[in-house]
C-alpha cells in the first residue's frame, strides 16, 4: 500500500528503570511485523515521552516500567499528550504491573497493559486493530 | 582417557549399534533422526583429567573454589546473603525500625532508583520512584539514620555491609568511612561490598551515572583507595546476573564476565598495584544467572571456574593460585528470567530444577528464585518459605550436595564443558579485536548482542521451539491454575501505606537539612570535589568523605561529578 504510510511507533522506557529487556525484544519484533519503530532509551520523563511522540508524529506509544512506577507515569503521559491535542495517539503499557493496577491504569487512558509473557504477534495485532493512522 | 586402540573399538561398536539397534527403533517410529543423544568417551577424547578437572579447591578449580562448601550454609535461610536478605523499603526510618526488630546483624541494602541513579528525592527525574525499591538516601543523614538500626547490638568493626550500588558506589564508601569515623571505628576495619560493576549497569541494569570512562576511573579510585586503606573491604562485586536476564547466552555471559573482569584488573594494575594482592583480597564475583538449560547451567559455572586461571596467568603474569579465581556465590540456577506470570506456581519446579543443578554444579543445591517474582515488586514470606524449603529438601532428604561435582567425567557433561569454554574463548576474541571491554561497551556493541539474544529467545518462544509450560504450550481450558492468591506488590512485613507515603516525607526532610546545613560549606566541598574530578590522576574518594560530611545532598554531589565528567547516555539504536 504504497499511499498509506506505515504505522509509527514509539517506544519509551518510563522513569529511572533500567529493565529494558522486553521494550527492545517488542522494539526488534514490532519492526519485523512491518512497524517503524523508535526506542527511545533509558530514563525517559513523561515530558520527553510526550514531547518525543509529538515531535516524531507517532501514532502508538508504549511505555515499559517494571520498577512500581507505572501509576505515575504512565497516567502523566496520557495527560500531557492530550493537553497537547494528541488524543488520537494510542497510548499503550507493560512490564511486570500488578494485576490489580490494570483496571485504575486503563480508566485513565492507557488503552491496554500487556503484562509478562504476552506475545509480539498479539501486541502487533492489538494495535493493527486499534490504531488510527495520521494523514 | 582412552588410548586410540579402545578409541577404534568404541568407533566400531557405535558404528553397529547404529546401524544395528539404532535403526531398527528409527524405522520403527518412522523417523530418520533420533531426537536423543548419546555420549562415548569419543566425544572427549582429549580429556585430561588434572589438567581439566582435578580436585576441588585448587587449580584448575574446575570442581569449586572451595575444597568444600560453608557447612550447613543451604539449609540455614542465609546461603544468599551472609548480610542479610537484600532488603530496603520506603524511607530509611522505615526500613531502620524494620531492620531493628528483625534484630539484623548486616546491612545489605537495596537503594531506590533515584540514589542509584543519582538524583535527589525532589528531582523531576524521581517521580513516582522514591522509596520504591529500597531506600532513598538524600544526604549522610539517611545514612546515619540507616546505621542506626544496628545500635547496641553490632558495631560496625564487627559486621559487614553489602551496598547494590554501582555509579554512585564511592559516594557510598565515603559515607561509610565519615559514619566510621563519628562512632570512632578505625576504616581498616571496616567490612562491605560495593557492587561498583559499572559496566553492566551500562551493558544491562541500567543504573549508570557518567561517560564511561570517567564512571571506569570510579572504579579505579575504589580499588586503590581500598587496596591501601581498607584491607577487609572489596572494591567490586563483578556480576553477569544482569546482562544473563537481558537476554544473554551462557556462552555471552561467560565471555562478557571475564571482559569485564579483564577490564577492572587492568584499572588496577595500570596504577601501579600487583595483581596478585589486589584481585584476591578486593574482588568477588556475585553471579551468571541462568537459564532452564539444565546441563548448559552446570557446564557453564565449570568452564568460568576453569577460565579464570588461564586469564590470571597468561594475561596478568600471576603466579599466586590465590588470584586464579574469585571469592563468589555463584551457581548453577535457572534466574528469575525463568519464572512465569501464568500458573506461577510452577515456578517453584523451575526453582528446583536450578537447586539440582547448583548441587550438581559443585555448590550447594540453592533454590535462588521465588514463584511470586514475576507477580510484583518483592517477594512474600511464603514464596521465601517454599525456596528456602526446596533448598533444604534438596540437601537433607535428597541428599545433594554430598558429592562433589558428581559429573566429572560423564563423556556429555565434560564434552558441553570444553565446547562451551572454546564459545566463550571465540567471543572474547572478538572484544579483544575490538579493543577490550570497555570498547566493546562503549560502542554498545555487547548491549546490541544481547538484545539480539533475548530477540531470538523470544522468537523461539513464539514460534513454540522453544516449550514454556502454561505460556506457549498446555494452555487449553482443562489446565488449572493452583497458584495461591498474592497481590502484596512488596515483602510482607514492608507496611504498604508507609511505602507509599516515602515520597512525600522524604522531601520534607531533604528540604529541611537544605536549609539547616552551612550552605557555604557544602558549596566549598563541592567545588573542591569537581577541581579533584578534573584532575584524572587524583582518588576522589578523600574528596567524597570530606563532601558528605557537609551534607551535601546526593543529587548535588552526583551532578558537580557529571558537570566535569559528562552524563550516561542510554543507548537507542538497536
Amino acid at each position: 500500500m504504497a499511499d498509506k504510510r506505515r504505522v509509527k511507533v514509539l517506544l519509551a522506557k518510563a522513569g529511572l528503570d533500567g529493565h529494558d529487556r522486553g521494550v527492545k525484544v517488542l522494539a526488534l519484533g514490532l519492526r519485523d511485523e512491518g512497524f517503524e519503530v523508535i526506542y527511545t532509551g533509558l530514563r525517559q520523563t513523561p515530558e520527553k515521552i510526550a514531547h518525543a511522540a509529538i515531535q516524531e508524529d507517532a501514532d502508538v506509544v508504549g511505555m515499559s516500567c517494571l520498577s512500581g512506577a507505572h501509576g505515575y507515569i504512565f497516567p502523566k503521559v496520557v495527560e500531557l499528550m492530550r493537553e497537547n491535542g494528541a488524543e488520537n495517539v494510542l497510548i499503550i503499557g507493560g512490564g511486570v504491573i500488578p494485576e490489580e493496577d490494570v483496571p485504575v491504569l486503563k480508566d485513565q487512558g492507557i488503552r491496554e497493559v500487556f503484562l509478562p509473557g504476552t506475545p509480539i504477534r498479539t501486541i502487533a495485532e492489538y494495535i493493527r486493530d486499534n490504531v488510527r493512522p495520521g494523514e | 582417557m582412552s588410548d586410540n586402540q579402545d578409541l577404534e573399538r568404541i568407533r566400531q561398536a557405535r558404528k553397529e549399534w547404529e546401524e544395528g539397534p539404532l535403526k531398527q527403533s528409527l524405522d520403527r517410529f518412522g523417523i530418520e533422526e533420533s531426537p536423543h543423544k548419546v555420549y562415548t568417551p569419543l566425544d572427549a577424547e582429549n580429556h585430561d583429567f588434572l589438567e581439566k578437572v582435578g580436585f576441588p579447591g585448587v587449580p584448575p578449580y574446575t570442581r569449586g573454589l572451595y575444597p568444600m562448601p560453608v557447612p550447613e550454609r543451604a539449609t540455614r535461610g542465609d546461603a544468599r546473603a551472609p548480610a542479610g536478605a537484600y532488603a530496603g523499603y520506603g524511607t530509611v526510618e522505615d526500613t531502620r525500625d524494620l531492620w531493628r526488630q528483625q534484630r539484623r546483624r548486616g546491612a545489605n541494602v537495596a537503594f531506590d532508583l533515584p540514589t542509584q541513579c543519582g538524583y535527589d528525592s525532589d528531582d523531576p527525574m524521581s517521580r513516582g520512584e522514591v522509596g520504591k525499591v529500597g531506600i532513598a538516601v538524600d544526604t549522610f543523614r539517611d545514612f546515619e539514620t540507616l546505621y542506626e538500626a544496628f545500635d547496641g547490638i553490632v558495631t560496625l568493626d564487627n559486621m559487614s555491609s553489602n551496598w547494590t550500588m554501582n555509579g554512585m558506589a564511592n559516594v557510598i564508601l565515603a559515607m561509610y568511612i565519615a559514619l566510621a569515623e563519628k562512632k570512632g571505628v578505625p576504616q581498616h576495619k571496616l567490612r562491605g561490598t560495593p557492587q561498583n560493576a559499572i559496566l553492566k549497569e551500562i551493558v544491562a541494569r541500567g543504573t549508570a551515572n557518567f561517560a564511561i570512562n570517567a564512571s571506569m576511573r570510579m572504579v579505579r579510585d575504589t580499588i586503590v583507595y581500598v587496596d591501601k586503606y581498607m584491607p577487609q573491604m572489596n572494591a567490586i562485586s563483578i556480576c553477569g546476573y544482569h546482562m544473563r536476564e537481558a537476554g544473554a547466552t551462557a556462552a555471552q555471559v561467560t565471555a562478557y564476565i571475564n571482559a569485564n573482569s579483564i577490564a577492572y584488573v587492568q584499572l588496577g594494575v595500570d596504577a601501579g598495584l600487583d595483581p596478585d594482592e589486589f584481585v584476591p583480597r578486593h574482588f568477588t564475583l556475585l553471579s551468571g544467572g541462568g537459564s532452564m538449560d539444565f546441563f548448559m547451567e552446570i557446564a557453564r559455572i565449570r568452564a568460568s571456574r576453569r577460565m579464570w586461571p588461564q586469564i590470571m596467568r597468561q594475561r596478568f603474569g600471576s603466579e599466586n593460585p590465590r588470584a586464579w579465581f574469585m571469592r563468589s556465590t555463584d551457581h548453577a540456577r535457572v534466574g528469575n528470567i525463568t519464572t512465569t506470570r501464568q500458573r506461577a506456581i510452577n515456578n517453584v519446579v523451575r526453582g528446583v530444577v536450578g537447586g539440582i543443578a547448583s548441587a550438581l554444579s559443585g555448590n550447594d543445591p540453592v533454590v535462588a528464585e521465588e514463584f511470586d517474582e514475576p507477580l510484583g515488586l518483592g517477594h512474600s514470606y511464603e514464596a521465601e518459605q517454599l525456596s528456602l524449603d526446596a533448598s533444604r529438601i534438596l540437601k537433607d532428604e535428597a541428599k545433594l550436595g554430598q558429592v562433589l561435582d558428581p559429573l566429572a567425567g560423564s563423556y556429555y557433561v565434560e564434552s558441553l564443558t570444553d565446547q562451551l569454554e572454546q564459545e566463550a574463548w571465540d567471543i572474547m576474541k572478538k572484544i579483544d579485536d575490538m579493543g577490550g571491554a570497555v570498547e566493546a561497551v562503549r560502542t554498545g556493541w555487547m548491549e546490541r548482542e544481547i538484545a539480539r539474544s533475548a530477540y531470538n529467545f523470544q522468537r523461539q518462544v513464539e514460534t513454540g521451539e522453544r516449550v514454556i509450560v502454561g505460556v506457549n504450550k498446555y494452555t487449553g481450558e482443562n489446565e488449572i491454575d493452583i497458584t495461591p492468591r498474592i497481590t502484596l506488590t512488596v515483602s510482607h512485613p514492608y507496611d504498604v501505606r508507609k511505602r507509599a507515603q516515602a515520597e512525600e516525607i522524604q522531601i520534607a526532610k531533604l528540604r529541611r537539612i537544605r536549609k539547616e546545613r552551612d550552605n557555604d560549606r557544602v558549596k566549598y566541598a563541592l567545588q573542591d570535589l569537581q577541581k579533584a574530578a578534573r584532575d584524572e590522576k587524583e582518588n576522589l574518594i578523600p574528596h567524597l568523605v570530606a563532601t558528605v560530611k557537609t551534607y551535601a545532598t546526593w543529587g548535588e554531589i552526583a551532578n558537580a561529578l557529571r558537570d566535569v565528567f559528562g552524563d550516561y547516555e542510554p543507548m537507542t539504536v538497536l
